[in-house]
């Protein structure tokens, strides 16, 4: 009894591998149409606006596989990386690019996985003109042949968010009008404003990484010109800005993305803080998340507002990327343009913009698309009612893809370590630079 | 009538043949393609074609010469030496109390258990608890030294080479010395027990016994021990990988995350991993030699010797 049961078992598992094997060797004849596409992203934004499509698009059959590796510590890209240059039926068919690194995607060294947006039947430039897109967002996604390869549904430009309170406790009033020229236009008037309220016991800002963020978006030349790493003088005088800050009590000496500048939002801080440089993600996807509160009254909810930042800057955004080799290209070209270049009021800018992706309340955002932008409304109880699409909407004009390359992520982890070792006295300007071109050349091998 | 006897011997060929298929495509090929591609222009995403280099040792010569890499080395050695005494001393000591005959340690079973557990959580896990833990200017060990009166302010203690380079060596140590006494303690069953009591009958105390009979007999399992420590030692990633990404400064920069760095942070410079991956394994390789050859038993090694001298001399009688 025993024994046949064994070998009816034995037979089965035959039987099953068999068959698995007759399959997979006919579906390699055959290619029948598969009904999956690989999604790679570093968030779940894109995988939820996914979900949305898929619901407004009932007859969109396809099952939608989802990667999601967070950006922290480097981690996203190589493990890309490796799953584009593996191939296969489960590479990516859809995969996302920040901006630290989209250029690498879609002009630099990995450009060669990404189809042209018109390969996935999008009639590119007549969509582009319709929804009017932010011309950066263009420029970085296009790649070296002129083709469009990438988009993102964001625009990043960023602004300064701080805390009405302070404002008033300081300056007497909390007027965003009042408050930019105060902060503003310039750094000196920055640090003159930082005094005022360091005299009062508030640091302007969290952390150095926030106003590193400013320095590097306003800069005119990125990390690497001619093949050369560069350091412009924009950014070497991050440097002595950040000694400058940290010695003057203008920031609490916290680190972007830890534990202590989270807490910097919610006042749970050794001092409170003034405020923070971002883009209007930085507001709904960050900031409101860990002000203590979800309505105007709790925590630091409701207390904040934006104007213009002492110079212009953008500072993230996702790019949206199909594999040229995906089997499925239409499928993700629907999905793509239905998430980049559709300026309708059932295209998903338009619910991201206004914040009805997940039905109404939601998260605002501003959006690529100049013709969403101008239908849709900026008011959030978080800023205290105020529209932030007036702040944000011309600090757009300030981004620009110029000064990006492909290494910036890995660049800006050696760089800023060194600007933190410096400006915490532990070595010279020269021994901190020195270093930092050691580091780029040693692991890059760059020029410097 | 001659019986034939029944050989067994093919199949243990035959059930070995799925793990030595799976060895030689995953681990012995990659090895190999490894160490050919240090010879060769491999560099840049997704290339695969690669060709020769006209000196086949620029690769290494250029890894030599890298003023990165011969710092990860001596962080690499700094790390381990600073995890690797205090561990095999602490394991060393556990063993001594749970295996002593004097008296019995109470509910060893569960002591056992519980040292051995950080080594069953991924060192991932523990690298980012401990970068949170040691948290500035807000963190539980800033908090905590500060309420005790040790600190008046926060100190940035990520910012500081020897305490990140402390908490890298007491991760890998805390994970280990667990293991460590595990499978001393094992070499300590294994010992003859009319030893033990020969001693004892002879009066010996227990630090006695502990040195004059424990430690010579566990002589090859320390070895062992010290050997695959060593290994795994100068194998350090993920731990300073994930706890400060190598720094702060290059200070708890490992050979294992310079390679990785070589390979797949920025300008994918497969052949100067490969390289580097090399050197990284030819020090080991030397290093075990030698920890062999030091920790040889002498007395044996002269016994064989004379034996050998006996034998020739009885041959030419």
């Amino acid at each position: 009894m025993k024994r046949t049961m064994r070998i009816m078992l034995m037979m089965l598992l035959v039987a099953t591998l068999a068959v698995s094997l007759f399959a997979a060797g006919k579906s390699e004849e055959a290619k029948p149409a598969r009904k999956v596409i690989n999604l790679w992203s570093f968030t779940d934004e894109v995988p939820k606006m996914i979900e949305k499509y898929k619901a407004l698009h009932p007859e969109f059959d396809y099952e939608v596989k989802t990667t999601i590796i967070a950006t922290t510590d480097g981690a996203y890209q190589p493990a890309l990386d490796q799953a584009l240059a593996g191939g296969g039926d489960n590479a990516p068919d859809m995969y996302c690019a920040e901006a630290a690194f989209v250029l690498k995607y879609t002009q630099g060294d990995a450009a060669h996985f990404a189809a042209p947006y018109k390969d996935l039947g999008i009639n590119v430039d007549a969509k582009l003109k319709e929804a009017d897109i932010a011309p950066y967002t263009v420029d970085i996604g296009t790649n070296g042949s002129g083709d469009l390869v990438g988009l993102g549904y964001q625009a990043t430009g960023g602004a300064f968010i701080y805390r009405r309170s302070i404002a008033k406790a300081v300056w007497g009033t909390d007027d965003p009008a009042f408050v930019t020229s105060k902060v503003g236009p310039g750094w000196d008037k920055f640090f003159a404003a930082a005094e005022d309220l360091a005299r009062k016991g508030y640091p302007i800002i969290s952390g150095d990484g926030d106003i590193w963020h400013a320095i590097e978006g306003s800069s005119p030349q990125g990390w690497i010109v001619d093949d050369k790493l560069f350091i412009d003088p924009t950014r070497e005088a991050f440097l002595d800005i950040a000694k400058m800050m940290l010695e003057k009590g203008y920031t609490n000496d916290t680190q972007d993305w830890t534990d202590a500048w989270f807490a910097d939002m919610k006042d749970a801080g050794a001092r409170k803080a003034f405020g923070f440089f971002g883009p209007a993600w930085l507001i709904n996807y960050v900031m409101a998340g860990n002000s203590g509160g979800d309505k105007p009254g709790e925590g630091t909810y409701g207390d904040w507002a934006v104007c213009e930042p002492p110079v212009g800057f953008f500072w993230g955004g996702t790019w949206v990327l199909a594999n040229n080799k995906s089997p499925v290209k239409e499928a993700v070209g629907k999905i793509i343009e239905w998430i980049t270049l559709d300026s309708s009021n059932t295209g998903l800018q338009y619910y991201w913009a206004n914040g009805t992706l997940d039905g109404p309340g939601g998260t605002k955002d501003t959006v690529a698309s100049g013709t969403v932008m101008q239908k849709s409304d900026g008011t959030l109880p978080f800023l205290g009612g105020q529209n932030m699409f007036d702040v944000f909407v011309p600090a757009g004009a300030f981004a620009t893809g110029k000064n990006k390359t492909q290494y910036d992520e890995t660049i800006n982890i050696y760089w800023r370590d060194q600007v933190r070792n410096y400006s915490a006295g532990l070595k010279t300007k020269a021994q901190a630079i020195a270093d930092f071109k050691r580091m780029v050349a040693d692991n890059l091998a760059l020029d410097v | 009538m001659a019986q034939k006897g029944v050989s067994y011997a093919k199949w243990g060929y035959i059930f070995s043949i799925p793990f030595v298929v799976t060895f030689l495509i995953f681990s012995l090929y990659p090895t190999l393609y490894t160490v050919v591609i240090g010879f060769t222009d491999l560099r840049g995403l997704g290339k695969t074609a690669f060709k020769f280099l006209s000196d086949p040792f620029e690769n290494y010569k250029l890894i030599l010469a890298n003023v990165t890499f011969k710092q990860s080395l001596a962080n690499t050695a700094i790390i381990w030496v600073m995890n690797f005494i205090p561990q095999i001393t602490l394991a060393l000591l556990l063993t001594a109390w749970f295996t002593t005959r004097r008296f019995r340690v109470k509910a060893q079973g569960a002591f056992k258990v519980l040292i051995y557990m950080p080594n069953i959580i991924t060192a991932a896990t523990i690298a980012i608890l401990f970068n949170s833990l040691f948290g500035y200017p807000k963190g539980p060990v800033n908090d905590l030294l500060i309420r005790l009166g040790i600190l008046d302010a926060p100190t940035n203690f990520h910012l500081q080479k020897w305490t990140s380079r402390g908490v890298v060596a007491f991760i890998q140590f805390w994970m280990w010395y667990g293991n460590s006494m595990i499978v001393l303690i094992a070499g300590v069953l294994g010992i003859d027990i009319t030893l033990f009591e020969a001693a004892e009958i002879d009066g010996a105390n227990g630090t006695q016994i502990f040195f004059r009979i424990t430690l010579p007999r566990l002589k090859t399992i320390v070895l062992y021990v010290l050997v695959t420590s060593m290994i795994g030692g100068l194998q350090m990633f993920d731990i300073p990988r994930l706890y400060l990404l190598g720094g702060p400064d290059n200070a708890t920069l490992t050979s294992s995350v310079f390679i990785y760095n070589q390979a797949f942070s920025g300008s994918y410079l497969y052949n100067r991993a490969s390289a580097a991956s090399m050197i990284v394994f030819l020090i080991i390789v030397v290093l075990s030699v030698a920890l062999f050859f030091i920790m040889r038993d002498k007395d044996e090694a002269k016994a064989r010797k004379r034996e050998r001298q006996l034998k020739r001399r009885g041959g030419a009688v």
